[in-house]
């Protein structure tokens, strides 16, 4: 959920890279540190094992001038991949706005795929969100190595809850793709808070609900 | 729908957080809540306050899981003591945290003693903005505006030098 503080005119979003372990997440966020120009970007803090694995979550906050006389504060983290890391990913799920599930391309990943995905699903369900309501984007990761599926059934296999969600394909470590994939979110992401806090569109009662 | 703090709001929750200061001997404050967004913050300005609130949430959300698992309702509050700073959370309500940082100058006695009735003030507050109806509406800046990007929001460095 979004936040707006008008005494700073600034505006709070959070983004979450979701996938299963090793299919990019962090690479993603560290290309886009390197690559952004610097005075849009934060640090890039990584909670990781001596391995180089997320333990906890990376983070990063990007700034951008998206809407007139505002100034959005884009918090960008990673979630840890590993299946025995659960209750960190609903910790850091908390209060999201927009979600990139990225893929990994290869063949023997799929399964991995599968479960981190329906694991998103859970764990939104959990806090009383859903992927209906939530802007996300699909990255197919990793699509510069020999033994990758075809995009289509990649597509098939994650994009296919009735209406198709934007996709991107990737390989992260180049860069490619990883911009593509970020403004994407982000306009979504956008869109999705604009419509949702334009007067007309709002129930009173609704707005109750879920004012906090 | 978006949770919007407007101008009267963030100043009483100033007004709490700088008497907090005083009275505690404390460096700096903020609250934040549970998905990591700042609402308010006082003297923080030095260090990063959207990462102390990220990792403050993660922090005080981990101690709950902790409880639980120790058959412990919940903590109410959790301190980190280092050499020379030391950092005190406590919970404002369900989703707001109240983070206070201080030297080792002073004491966490002191800071535990002034940032119970903060928090309640800060509690009542957020409560009262809980429950005004049209929270949005007051605000003359309710319509949201995208600004004209040509292209992405986000570019290459290397890019942007290009002038693409």
């Amino acid at each position: 959920m979004s936040f707006v503080n008008y005494a700073t005119r600034e505006i709070q979003l959070k983004i979450v890279y979701y996938g299963c372990g090793l299919c990019g997440k962090t690479t993603n966020l560290q290309v886009i540190h390197e690559m952004v120009s610097p005075d849009a970007k934060g640090d890039l803090t990584s909670l990781a094992t001596s391995q180089d694995r997320t333990l906890f979550f990376d983070f990063m906050p990007l700034v951008a001038e998206a809407i007139k006389g505002f100034q959005t504060r884009f918090q960008m983290y990673t979630v840890p991949g590993q299946v025995m890391y659960n209750m960190t990913r609903r910790l850091v799920l908390r209060g999201v706005d927009g979600i990139v599930f990225v893929a990994d391309s290869q063949w023997d990943k799929m399964a991995e795929n599968v479960e981190s995905f329906n694991n998103l699903l859970e764990n939104l369900q959990l806090q009383g969100d859903s992927l209906d309501t939530i802007p996300y984007v699909i990255q197919h990761n990793k699509r510069d190595l020999t033994n990758i599926a075809p995009v289509n059934y990649l597509e098939f296999l994650l994009n296919n809850r009735g209406k198709r969600r934007p996709s991107t394909t990737s390989i992260a470590p180049q860069g490619k793709g990883v911009f593509e994939t970020l403004n994407m979110i982000c306009r979504l992401v956008l869109n999705n808070f604009i419509r949702e806090n334009t007067p007309k569109s709002v129930n009173k009662e609704e707005k109750d609900l879920v004012l906090m | 729908m978006a949770f919007a703090l407007g101008k009267n709001d963030v100043n009483k929750i100033n007004r709490v957080l700088r008497e907090l200061l005083d009275q505690s001997e404390s460096t700096g404050c903020l609250v934040c809540d549970h998905s990591g967004y700042v609402l308010a913050q006082q003297g923080v300005d030095t260090q990063d306050p959207l990462l102390i609130s990220a990792l403050g949430a993660g922090v005080f959300t981990a101690s709950r899981e902790l409880a639980r698992i120790l058959g412990e309702d919940k903590f109410s509050a959790v301190f980190h003591q280092g050499e020379k700073k030391s950092i005190f959370i406590c919970a404002v309500n369900q989703d707001v945290l109240l983070v206070v940082i201080f030297t080792n100058e002073a004491s966490v006695g002191l800071v535990r003693l002034y940032a119970g009735p903060a928090a309640d003030a800060i509690r009542g507050t957020l409560e009262e903005v809980r429950t005004r109806i049209d929270t949005m509406q007051e605000a003359p800046e309710y319509t949201f505006v995208l600004n004209d990007s040509k292209g992405g929001l986000f570019s290459k460095n290397t890019d942007a030098t290009k002038g693409q």
